[in-house]
């Protein structure tokens, strides 16, 4: 049964929401404010937090931020729905999604569901094609079994969607993935107009990844169409 | 306290009095000067070198060399002389005032006693060749203000002088007077136009008159205002974030529901989820209003290609209309980029062309046109225009209101206007650009969104698309 953190300062909601999450299978535990969501979150005895940003004690983009020194425990962000910003924001910070919040709870059960099968079984083409365990390319190895990147061999630390996002890019290497692929392989739902996060993930996925060793932009942006891993 | 009634009040009165003041000091003083002062420039000196000027015509051009030479003499001498014969008349034939004569019977009966030195006789006599004798009498009383002033050399420079003294005092006194109304009239403009920030009071520093009383007072009504908008906005923006807890709990309440009728189909709670949605929608709608009110600068702009968004937002539109026999119709020629935050841009022409679908009658088609604006070079003009009953004139301008109904009778069903036009407006005037409603001549609101577009972008744009596959 997987765990969710569910942080939220409004009590009525997270019971309800508790319910809800539980009767469609989910050991589900509630948090009220920022200091208690970072402290639980902390424990790793849950498979996934989600964090409202509107909380008090410490916002939700402050309990990222320390969690991340931390941890890589999926987190997906309940955000105003009209501050664009907020998604952004909490994207950069590494959340691996969002969903703007008044939502339908459906639609939360089906955003959580795609995070966790991220974190837990890899993209929806892993596996399933019997692909190699490991994946090489120059300087970056990918293993597929325990899903670690080494660069150079050394491990680089990232979220479960940043993972995804590069092994889909990887897997198509020298071939341009449209946004909409990425979106629906990567983050498991069908883009949605201006939605940034595949920007979000790929520019955190660029600051930790860098350049190729010969010097050259490691995943290109193919203006309107979309991105490619380059292959030299 | 009526400090600039007085400033006026006394400065036009004392200046008046300075002015004839003066004016009759300089007749006087000049008068005197005239009949008086001995010195090199005064008219006793100038008198004789006249009279030796008279001494040297008549002997060398007798009667006829002397009366020419008086006329001259005349136009442009103010005080008067005359040329007396034995008979006491002038040689010009002007009239002879008393005392003139007076004087020329005293000099010739002084003559025997010899008062003056040298012989008396022949001060101020001239001689022609043929005999005739004529005294030369200058006649101070008779320096009038008519003669001074049909003289134009002799008061030209004075009256330049006063000319350009009192312009000045009058300029200084008009901009000291206008300049701070003239300031407030242009911060009233700005307020009209929804620019609060404009203050008053620094351009009358110093100062205590009504003028500075006033922009003292309009920039306190103008603190209130800001204070009072912000204060409204803030409302706006609580109030709608509040509603949205209430929202999202019912919400789940809904999912809950739903999962104990194990998802059996149920009109009711369709339709308590078609309205919650609504409710949401609106809300976004008025969070999106009010951070737009607030004036926030755009950001994360980038190039878009306005004709690419039009068409994809007049597909869309058209596919959700289609089913009542109504169209959307939009030709794109080439692109045209602007540099634009592409959601906001978007929900601005969204909205614009939802509301004309929304009243464009049956078996019509919503047209939507770009072109470049044949007013203002890199403009271009995006024109909706739909085949429904337009709006009264004297609405046109108030279309762009928060949620005003055109007529109670027809909005009642349909719900006004709503928020959508005023999103639209406020959007496209954070883009720089304009927008306004009219009839069209055949019937049917048109609504007109110009923009300023980037040519620069333009051609970039073009070669590097042209390197993609």
């Amino acid at each position: 049964m997987n765990r969710i953190l569910l942080a939220d300062d409004d009590t009525e909601l997270c019971e309800m929401l508790q319910e809800y999450l539980e009767a469609e299978g989910f050991d589900v535990e509630a948090v009220h404010d920022g200091e208690a969501a970072l402290q639980q979150a902390l424990t790793n005895a849950h498979d996934l937090l989600v964090l409202d940003v509107m909380m008090p004690k410490r916002n939700g983009f402050d309990v990222l931020r320390d969690l991340r020194k931390h941890s890589l425990l999926p987190v997906l962000m309940l955000t105003a729905r009209d501050e664009d910003v907020d998604s952004i924001v909490g994207l950069e910070l590494g959340a691996d999604d969002y969903l703007p919040k008044p939502c339908n709870p459906r639609v939360l059960v089906a955003r959580i569901r795609a995070v966790l099968r991220r974190s837990l079984t890899g993209t929806e083409d892993a596996g399933a094609t019997g692909q190699p365990d490991i994946l090489t390319l120059e300087d970056l190895e990918m293993h597929t079994g325990s899903r670690t990147i080494l660069l150079g061999g050394k491990p680089v630390a990232m979220t479960s969607t940043e993972y995804s996002v590069l092994e889909v890019l990887l897997r198509e290497a020298g071939h341009v993935v449209s946004k909409a692929d990425l979106s629906e392989r990567a983050l498991g739902r069908p883009l949605t107009r201006y939605d940034r996060s595949i920007d979000m993930h790929l520019s955190s996925l660029r600051k930790k990844l860098g350049p190729l060793p010969g010097g050259a932009e490691r995943i290109k942006t193919v203006r309107g169409v979309g991105y490619q891993y380059t292959l030299s | 306290m009526h400090r600039l009634f007085w400033k006026i009040f006394l400065s036009f009165w004392l200046s008046l009095i300075v002015f004839a003041a003066a004016s009759l000091v300089a007749a006087s003083l000049f008068i005197e000067h005239a009949r008086s002062a001995d010195t090199e420039e005064s008219p006793r000196a100038r008198f004789r070198t006249y009279l030796e000027e008279a001494r040297s015509v008549a002997e060398s051009q007798g009667v006829e060399g002397l009366t020419s030479w008086l006329k001259k003499l005349d136009r442009r001498e103010v005080i008067p002389v005359f040329l007396i014969d034995t008979r006491g008349r002038d040689l010009l034939d002007r009239p002879v005032s008393i005392h003139v004569a007076e004087r020329i019977d005293r000099g010739q009966r002084r003559v025997p006693h010899g008062e003056f030195s040298g012989p008396p006789s022949r001060r101020g006599l001239v001689q022609t060749p043929d005999g005739s004798e004529y005294h030369l009498i200058p006649d101070f009383r008779a320096v009038t203000l008519n003669r001074v002033l049909s003289r134009p050399r002799v008061i030209a420079i004075p009256l330049i002088a006063a000319a350009i003294i009192s312009g000045l005092v009058c300029f200084f006194l008009a901009r000291y007077l206008t300049r701070p109304i003239l300031r407030l009239s242009r911060a009233t403009k700005m307020y009209a136009s929804g620019d609060l920030a404009m203050r008053v009071a620094p351009s009358v520093e110093g100062r205590h008159d009504e003028v500075a009383q006033l922009a003292r007072d309009f920039d306190h009504m103008a603190g209130r205002l800001q204070a009072l908008m912000a204060t409204q906005h803030q409302l706006l923006s609580d109030v709608s974030h509040e509603l949205r807890s209430p929202l999202a709990r019912m919400q789940v309440a809904l999912g809950l529901a739903r999962q104990r009728d194990q998802d059996q189909p149920s009109p009711e709670l369709d339709r308590i989820e078609r309205e919650a949605e609504r409710l949401n929608e609106l809300i976004a709608q008025l969070l999106s209003l009010a951070r737009l009110e607030s004036g926030t600068p755009l950001s994360n702009t980038e190039q878009v290609d306005l004709a690419a968004l039009l068409t994809e937002v007049a597909e869309s539109a058209n596919f959700e209309i289609s089913a009542s026999n109504r169209r959307v119709r939009f030709l794109a020629h080439g692109q045209v980029f602007v540099e634009a935050d592409p959601a906001l841009l978007h929900s601005a022409l969204e909205n614009v062309v939802r509301n004309a679908a929304k009243y464009t009658a049956e078996n019509t088609a919503v047209e939507i046109s770009l072109q470049p604006d044949d007013q203002r070079e890199n403009w271009a003009v995006v024109q909706v225009r739909d085949h429904g009953p337009g709006v009264p004139e004297e609405m046109l301008t108030r279309l762009f209101d928060p949620f005003v109904r055109v007529s109670d009778a027809r909005d009642r069903t349909s719900g006004g206007y709503g928020l959508g036009l005023a999103i639209a407006k406020r959007a496209i005037q954070l883009h720089g650009g304009e927008i306004s409603a009219s009839n069209h001549a055949k019937g049917g609101l048109s609504i007109r969104i110009r923009l300023p577009i980037d040519q620069i972008w333009k051609t970039k744009s073009l070669s590097a698309s042209s390197q993609l596959p």
